[in-house]
């Protein structure tokens, strides 16, 4: 899937190239890296903003955005954690930011119209649609995991909340919520074995 | 299977919260057993699985656009290399490394900023007047040219040749330049200076910039600029006719 064998000679982009070597000669000016990167991993941003924003055209931009911002910004660590993770956290935040400005023009317009105080609405119904659709396999392995194990991986994976904000917001130990969401995750992973391809 | 402990550190990879503790284990265990890369897809696509939407490919165009718009640029690349390669600093080093790094580079730019000062006040109190010798072919017919465009402040010029056919071996261009009778500078029996010496490509062509004598500096001193054929191990000797020469 994304990461494979280190290439043997990483100093110009390869389909075998590692994500972090892809990133580091991205950094360095070699704008080749960012094609491998999109072609790993422009599905994964399209179909999660594509999802959020629900139309083509607004998940192509952001889409575009969430890969150019690989390129003009160095927010992400590759020795911290994955590059898939960063990519799926980072285009959920930026799909309700634009659902949030989207209902905010929305609203602005209502306002103008209707001379009516606006509604709250819920931000991002398409969130609990996607539960919904989760398949009973997905469903079923959800539930092997403990409702605290569950909460903290989606609010570090969902959310993306730091685990510093995550121990803050629930009054925990920092070394427990770590705990807690790789264990969660081991869980999942030996749980779904059978669904993932090999 | 690896043990519980790195486990959970693949684990922790795959969720982004890895200390740099952690990324050296992480790295270690790479290195001995590549196959564990495997396992952190699994891990990975077991999160994807359970709390992403699907994956959607975009429509074919948007890659082509995303490149289009992507300029090359210079960031902060991590100064210890990713973790399949080699061995990290600890991190105290690592830091240690970034303030010397970005010491280096401010004493850089300041020096950088002050060569251009300098320049820039050099420039205001003398200024350009790049005087051009066009130089012709002797031989009639004669695809050749030259130009030797001087900037008699700096003293440097820049030679360009054109058309001149390739020498055999032993044999080499010279350049020269032939001064005022008594002028007040060393020139050979020819009045000249040997200038500058070289050998055009397979196209018969050359380009460089050269430094020049000080007799540029007044200008009607020079009065003319020639190319000669010379020996190669004396071009100093004189020997050959001018094959190109100013004021034709």
């Amino acid at each position: 899937m994304s990461s494979s064998e280190p290439s043997a000679n990483p100093v110009s982009p390869a389909s075998t190239s590692t994500d972090a070597e892809l990133i580091v000669l991205l950094r360095q000016g070699q704008t080749a890296a960012l094609g491998v990167l999109y072609d790993r991993h422009a599905s994964l941003v399209y179909g999660i903003a594509l999802h959020t924003l629900g139309n083509a055209q607004e998940a192509e931009d952001l889409t575009q955005d969430v890969f150019l911002t690989l390129t003009t910004k160095a927010t992400y660590d590759p020795e911290r954690g994955a590059l898939r993770t960063f990519l799926a956290i980072l285009t959920r935040s930026r799909a309700r930011d634009r659902l949030r400005s989207r209902h905010n023009t929305r609203q602005t317009l209502e306002r103008w119209r209707l001379g009516k105080p606006p509604e709250s609405v819920a931000n991002a119904p398409l969130e609990h649609a996607f539960q919904q659709e989760q398949s009973q396999e997905v469903k079923t392995a959800l539930a092997q995991l403990s409702d605290q194990q569950q909460q903290i991986l989606q609010m570090a994976y969902y959310e993306g909340l730091s685990q510093t904000e995550i121990a803050t917001q629930l009054g925990i130990p920092l070394g427990t919520v770590k705990a807690r969401a790789r264990r969660g995750l081991l869980k999942l992973r030996e749980t779904l074995t059978q669904l993932i391809p090999q | 299977m690896p043990s519980d402990e790195l486990q959970l550190i693949m684990a922790g990879y795959i969720l982004g919260d890895l200390s740099p503790e952690e990324a050296a284990a992480l790295e270690e265990l790479l290195r001995q057993d590549p196959a564990i890369a495997q396992e952190m897809a699994n891990l990975q696509a077991a999160l994807e699985l359970s709390h992403n939407p699907p994956a959607v490919p975009p429509p074919p165009h948007l890659r082509s656009a995303l490149l289009a718009k992507a300029q090359p640029v210079s960031l902060p690349v991590t100064s210890s290399p990713p973790p399949v390669a080699r061995p990290r600093f600890p991190r105290s080093w690592r830091t240690g490394l970034e303030l010397a790094a970005a010491g280096l580079i401010a004493a850089l730019a300041i020096n950088n900023y002050r060569l251009e000062q300098a320049l820039q006040t050099r420039q205001a109190t003398q200024p350009d007047a790049a005087v051009t010798y066009v130089l012709d072919a002797t031989k009639p017919n004669s695809p050749a040219s030259a130009t030797v465009v001087v900037n008699p402040t700096t003293l440097e010029a820049t030679l360009s040749v054109k058309n001149l056919p390739p020498l055999p071996p032993g044999k080499v261009y010279a350049l020269w330049t032939v001064l005022k009778p008594n002028a007040p500078f060393t020139t050979d029996e020819k009045a000249a200076i040997l200038t500058d010496v070289f050998q055009v490509d397979a196209a018969g062509n050359f380009a460089k910039t050269i430094p020049v004598p000080h007799a540029y500096r007044t200008q009607e001193i020079v009065v003319k600029v020639a190319v000669t054929i010379e020996d190669s191990q004396a071009p100093q000797k004189h020997v050959g006719n001018p094959i190109m020469i100013t004021g034709l």
